[in-house]
């Protein structure tokens, strides 16, 4: 329990960092099938969840699902991650692959209106 | 199960040899009478008598008896009963089978009500889960000496952590040449307590009954007082089965529970006077409501200062929707606070500090420097070494030693004291921005909790949801949670001091699925339905607690959350390889609960439970917790098996 405590105002913080424009380009064209395949077989779904909905790791790992992270900033939290998000080298994971990757997550239906749900209105 | 070997020496204790004579003759008898039958009918007149008739008739009285009229068993029963405890839980055993008998026969099974578990860390966590909702309360559990007593150390461990009293004993054969040979010498120790010593309160082995008295009394009061904790009974068998010799001169002690100690009242006013004077004060709760009476305590202290509050859920402590509650705004909240009052907070320092886990560790604090911080809380005053359970050394600025919830009501009226006009106005200003801030963050997560709504295997999110529909109308109490499963607490109402019962201090797995049961037992006589959710990995370690629910008959929902993994340590196995950069194809090897899935509704079927799933498709799970809550209402046990997402 204590390692959850821990992390958890770290990973908020690093939540933050990943918001941050810093270096927007236009994404290279990607793959979106392609990158589902590497998303589920390359253990981003572990932390992020199937459909992008965001979970926890040793804190809140970020929803992924039509993130407005710039892609240049999503590559390099892949390739130096803030707080303890594994990292990604080229080896492992082509910038390509990061792409199609990319793609994938902005293909993800996202949020919904709560209100349209009952459930979520007990 | 009987743990004697079925070779044991029968001479292994007088009365014992006796008994099996006597059995043998019974035996023996009916081929006699059948020799006298088989005899020629001309002779008519009596047989003499043979040479075992004979020895019956002229051998003195036996000084090696067959029956006796009173235990050592029967005495610890009666202090039991004193001590009103009502559940001894247990896996039967040999080392204290006079015990056993006793419970059955002199008690008439109540006070204590034998409790039978397939394994000993169900029968502690049992005792975890029931002191936390009977708030405080502790029921007694016995097991095997050094076998049984291995087994239950774990959940032993977890309840130390948890700071929960356990009334824990194991039977034992002190005198060497009272032990068969074989299984009851290596089931015997000189100090079987010895194992157990890091993580209790304290420890006997009496060696009288009324020795056995004093120190169960004694034990029971340690036990209960803050900080609980479990405590562990020796009890030697002889001293179990053999009659009593000394009853007229055995007595009861009487138990005084012992006050809980309430901070000094000098410290508590500078508390006060910081908590008034400051701008961002915020207050940290983790194991700080032990009775129905604590979590008002803290609402009226909250309120008084319109000050944020951050549960840690180590107990029921603060309402899940009270506008103060700002759990969620941990991160930005400890940044900007310039006062936090800790109040019965373990580990501390991991609150306070942010922790890198690369490959160079670091960390940072989470306050800004010159926050003050006032420490409130029983932890200081009983720590063991050992075990690290203490967590990191944090500086505070006024550590306070006394127990929260006792130290609430002095410590509120402290700070009424203080607050004048102007902080009342200021005060008015903060807890409507909290107020603001703490109805955005639940619209956050209703928003967030669309995410993959329809998706398969269903979201955590979609599962919590639909559950607490199914239940939010009834007297609900959540009694377990899944690895960072956080939406109860983002979605759900928990208001009553009931609502919700902690968690399990040592991490230790296996704990959820026993301790829910206990609690569930002491929600049982308040007719309150009893849900959890449980881990497929923690239900894999003591899936035989789920006989125990039906063989008792103790009302609960069980919630499988099945991701099919040991998911924490497969997402570690993840950032290993990664650090390494060889990919992560191989993580799932010894991290995962695949091929084959399990089928724990199935697998409640065959312990007698109602079993719903698994369910996949999200549209399923409401009509399948509708029926499993009917069975649970009907007084069943029911478990529905969700194929859910990691997380």
């Amino acid at each position: 329990m204590s390692r959850v405590l821990s992390f958890l105002a770290g990973a908020v913080l690093g939540c933050g960092a990943l918001a941050l424009p810093a270096a927007a380009q236009d994404a290279p064209k990607g793959d979106a099938a392609n990158g589902k395949k590497i998303y589920l077989a390359d253990g981003c779904f572990m932390c992020h969840g199937r459909v992008g909905q965001g979970g926890a790791y040793n804190g809140p790992a970020p929803v992924l699902a039509k993130t407005e992270m710039p892609f240049e900033g999503f590559k390099g939290q892949l390739r130096q991650p803030v707080q303890d998000m594994p990292a990604y080298s080229e080896a492992v994971m082509s910038d390509q692959q990061i792409a199609d990757i990319y793609a994938f997550v902005q293909s993800l239906p996202g949020r919904t209106d709560p209100k349209a749900i009952q459930l979520l209105n007990n | 199960m009987s743990k004697r070997h079925p070779s044991v020496d029968a001479s292994r204790r007088n009365f014992l040899k006796g008994a099996t004579l006597a059995g043998a003759a019974t035996l023996t008898a009916p081929a006699a009478t059948q020799a006298q039958v088989a005899a020629p009918r001309a002779q008519l007149k009596a047989l003499p008598p043979g040479p075992r008739q004979i020895a019956v008739e002229t051998t003195p009285p036996s000084k090696d008896p067959v029956n006796q009229s009173s235990s050592g068993g029967d005495f610890m029963v009666d202090v039991m009963k004193t001590l009103d405890i009502e559940y001894l839980a247990m896996n039967c055993a040999s080392s204290f089978r006079g015990l056993h008998e006793a419970v059955l026969n002199h008690g008439n099974n109540v006070k204590p009500e034998i409790i039978t578990c397939p394994h000993e860390e169900i029968a502690v966590h049992m005792g975890q889960g029931y002191a936390k909702m009977s708030e405080g309360k502790p029921l007694a559990m016995i097991c095997h000496g050094v076998v049984g007593l291995q087994h239950a150390t774990m959940a032993m461990y977890n309840a130390w952590c948890d700071r929960v009293p356990v009334i824990c004993m194991g039977g034992n054969i002190m005198e060497a040449n009272k032990r068969a040979p074989g299984a009851e010498w290596v089931h015997s120790g000189v100090d079987i307590n010895a194992i157990t010593r890091d993580f209790t309160k304290w420890d006997d082995q009496p060696t009288s009954l009324q020795h056995f008295a004093e120190s169960m009394v004694r034990a029971y009061k340690i036990a209960t007082t803050p900080p609980m904790g479990p405590v562990m009974m020796a009890l030697d068998a002889e001293l179990q089965e053999n009659p009593i010799s000394d009853g007229e001169t055995l007595r009861i002690p009487k138990l005084a529970k012992v006050v809980p100690p309430q901070g000094d009242a000098g410290a508590l006013a500078e508390a006060a006077k910081l908590l008034v004077a400051a701008e961002n004060p915020v207050i940290v709760c983790d194991r700080v409501a032990r009775t129905h009476a604590g979590m008002g305590r803290l609402v009226e202290l909250a309120e008084a200062l319109q000050c944020p509050v951050i549960d840690v859920w180590g107990r029921m402590n603060f309402p899940s929707r009270h506008p103060l509650n700002q759990t969620f705004r941990r991160g930005p909240l400890l940044g900007q606070a310039d006062v936090i009052l800790a109040i019965e907070v373990n580990d501390l320092w991991g609150v306070l500090n942010n922790f890198s886990d690369r490959i160079v560790r670091t960390s940072h604090p989470a306050i800004k420097p010159g926050a003050k911080t006032i420490t409130l809380g029983v932890r200081d005053l009983y720590l063991k070494g050992n075990y690290q359970d203490f967590g990191r050394y944090q500086d505070a600025d006024l550590a306070i030693a006394g127990d929260g919830e006792a130290s609430l009501p002095a410590l509120t009226e402290a700070v009424k004291r203080l607050v004048d006009d102007g902080r009342k106005s200021a005060f008015e200003q903060r807890g409507k921005k909290l107020a603001a801030a703490h109805l955005a963050a639940i619209d956050r997560a209703k928003s967030d909790a669309t995410l993959g709504w329809d998706s398969s295997p269903i979201t955590t999110a979609r599962m919590c949801a639909e559950v607490y529909a199914q239940i939010k109308d009834e007297d609900w109490s959540l009694v377990g949670n899944t690895i960072r499963n956080s939406w109860p607490h983002r979605l759900w109402k928990f208001d009553k001091p009931y609502s919700w019962n902690g968690v399990s201090g040592g991490a230790g797995v296996g704990y959820n699925a026993p301790s829910s049961l206990g609690a569930a037992l002491a929600n049982k006589k308040h007719g309150r339905l009893t849900v959890t959710f449980n881990g497929d990995g923690d239900l894999m370690f003591v899936p035989s607690t789920l006989w125990t629910a039906a063989h008792h008959r103790i009302p609960i929902l069980y919630i499988v959350q099945n991701n099919r993994a040991y998911h924490q340590e497969y997402m570690y196995l993840q950032a290993m390889a990664a650090r390494h950069g060889r990919g992560i194809d191989n993580t799932a090897i010894g991290t995962t609960i695949t091929d084959p899935n399990v089928d724990y509704a199935t697998v409640a079927r065959g312990f007698g439970v109602h079993g719903e799933g698994p369910i996949s498709d999200p549209k399923d799970l409401g009509p399948a917790l509708k029926r499993a809550i009917a069975a649970v209402k009907s007084g069943q046990p029911a478990l529905v098996d969700v194929v859910s997402e990691q997380r």
